[in-house]
């Protein structure tokens, strides 16, 4: 305000060469008037309710202050200088008063379209902040919610065996007993681990798969190919229900030995898992087994933002899973150049 | 003696069921079954007092077996973990032990079995059944061609016909009749695929072809099969809000 204060001052004593009392007095109650004009603006643009057309409604709230101010202008200079003496300034006065209209006009919209924007700009910051934190919390939930899900049939079963095992032979109910703890140690242990080694999710595979073959005796086979892959890193828990999908589909389609196949390769900076199982193309899939594969498809699109990193194929009787892990490997790109 | 069927897809549940067994002198295991075409069968077969069923199985599930069934035995269902299955037993007084399958709740089921099995008495069973008590819709209807089980694919399904105490499923291989209701199979379809038109009639919103009017407040339906379906009010009124006229 003493900016604009010292600038009307000076544009009248230079300018116009008017005396230095006058000068004094206009340039003083024009600032005083704007000030307060300036101040009803910000007011009135905060306090205004709703965000559509904002920069409109401030250029119409500029165009009625700056009236005001003017008008309040003229009248407060015009009372306060009355005497004769003033007579030629006051004329002169009013001839200024479209000039200093369309000053203060400008002035006024540019305060109030800026006051605007900001009240925008922070209402949207305030609400992109809430949507950040709800998505967070919503993966976090998502995430544990999905890794919760994959347990409980797969335990009360194998628990079943047990009891079974017990009755027939219990040297082999303590051996499953112990596979079944190493798996569940596994899956409590990493639960919190971002990424892990692909040897030690092969590990917990096989931990897995020692306890379905125990329930399903000789129906299932399963092979590993694995090329060198030692270095590749994978997220927890993407594999095991993809394997149980393979064995429930091979499973349920058929009454004999099923064979499934996982191959383990790099592809082009991606660990590519691709699992092979049989299914009858006549059957309904087995319960469940949607859901392995939805809840995997989601769990890589939280982690990786992508929709691409799970297909699956039918090929007449066999049916082939492919996942894909993209690698984030500093270490070896710098090493290949 | 009394006749018993176990059948489940896992051989040690099997086993342990049949050891929990062995401590009663009046029943017999005369046949173990791995899935819900060999326990048909095996029903047939040997008509047993009572079967102990799991629910999943390779083929055919627990439930299409028995709805396939003309007479059938008692039975305690087996199961692992499955809310849905459990409240529906609850519901209709159907036993049913969980997995792991506990010798102390197993005599008691066996207990109350054997207090009721002279009369047979089986009347939840069928109520039960009639629910679709799976979450999510079936993709297939289960028939008997012939004393043959046939899978018949939702997609392969012209329209289902009300038939007295049986429906007719007119697909594009023949028609096949069901001991069933309409209802029944309209619950456990996809409504999105099928709509009741009539009390009479389930078509697949896929065969429709052209719907002309017919008598007051009637519509006939013409599909791609060649057939004519009577539509009735409400049967309009839900075409239309499926299809969005």
């Amino acid at each position: 305000m003493l900016v604009i204060l010292a600038m009307h001052y000076f544009i009248l004593s230079t300018l116009f060469d008017l005396p230095r009392d006058i000068t004094i007095y206009d340039s003083v109650f024009s600032t005083v008037i704007l000030t307060f004009s300036i101040w009803g603006i910000i007011l009135l643009v905060r306090a205004y309710p709703t965000i559509v057309a904002i920069t409109v409604y401030a250029l119409f709230v500029a165009l009625f202050v700056s009236s005001v101010t003017v008008f309040a202008q003229y009248e407060v200079l015009k009372l306060w200088l009355h005497e004769p003496a003033y007579e030629q300034y006051r004329t002169w006065l009013s001839s200024t008063l479209p000039v200093r209209f369309l000053a203060v006009w400008i002035f006024c919209t540019w305060v109030g379209t800026i006051s605007a924007f900001r009240k925008n700009l922070a209402a949207l910051d305030s609400r992109f902040q809430q949507q950040v934190d709800a998505s967070a919390l919503l993966k976090e939930a998502e995430l544990f919610k999905l890794r919760q899900q994959l347990q409980p049939h797969f335990l009360y079963n194998s628990l079943n065996s047990i009891n079974a095992l017990i009755m027939i032979a219990p040297g082999r109910a303590q051996e499953m007993i112990g596979k079944l703890s190493d798996f569940l140690r596994s899956s409590v242990k990493r639960e919190s681990d971002d990424m892990i080694p692909i040897a030690d999710e092969l590990s917990y595979i096989r931990s897995y798969l020692a306890i379905e073959s125990v329930r399903f005796g000789d129906r299932l086979q399963v092979l590993f190919q694995q090329q060198d892959t030692d270095h590749a890193s994978v997220p927890p828990f993407l594999l095991q229900p993809l394997l149980e999908n393979a064995i429930k589909f091979g499973l349920y389609g058929n009454t004999g030995a099923v064979q499934i196949a996982v191959n383990i390769a790099m592809n082009g900076g991606m660990l590519q898992l691709s699992i092979t199982n049989p299914y009858d193309p006549d059957m309904q899939p087995p319960r469940g087994t949607g859901f392995g594969l939805k809840g995997v498809q989601r769990r890589l699109y939280l982690l990786y933002a992508r929709n691409d990193l799970l297909e699956t194929h039918k090929d007449g009787s066999i049916f082939t899973t492919i996942l894909k892990i993209p690698q984030q490997y500093v270490q070896s790109n710098t090493d290949r150049r | 003696m009394y006749k018993v069927i176990l059948i489940d897809d896992e051989p040690l549940a099997r086993q342990l069921i049949a050891s929990h067994l062995q401590s009663y002198d009046t029943v017999e295991v005369v046949a173990q079954c791995g899935d819900g075409f060999e326990g048909f069968k095996a029903i047939q077969q040997h008509t047993p007092d009572l079967i102990f069923l799991d629910i999943q199985m390779p083929r055919l599930n627990g439930f299409e077996m028995l709805e396939l069934l003309d007479t059938r035995p008692s039975v305690i269902f087996t199961t692992a973990f499955d809310e849905y299955a459990l409240k529906a037993f609850e519901a209709h007084a159907v036993d049913y032990l969980l997995k792991p399958v506990i010798k102390e709740r197993f005599d008691k089921a066996m207990d109350k079995w054997m207090r009721t099995a002279p009369a047979k008495q089986n009347e939840g069973l069928a109520p039960l059944l009639e629910n679709n008590i799976y979450e999510g819709y079936q993709h297939r209807v289960v028939v008997k061609d012939n004393g043959l089980i046939r899978i018949i694919p939702a997609q392969d399904i012209y329209y289902i016909e009300a038939d007295d105490d049986y429906v007719r499923i007119v697909t594009k291989a023949g028609s096949y009749l069901k001991k069933s209701t309409l209802s029944h199979i309209e619950q456990t379809l996809d409504p999105q695929q099928f709509v009741r038109v009539h009390r009479s009639y389930l078509v697949p919103v896929n065969q429709l072809m052209r719907i002309e009017p017919y008598e007051k407040e009637s519509h006939i339906a013409l599909l791609h099969c060649g057939a004519k379906v009577t539509v009735s009010k409400t049967g309009m009124t839900k075409l239309k809000g499926l299809l969005g006229w």
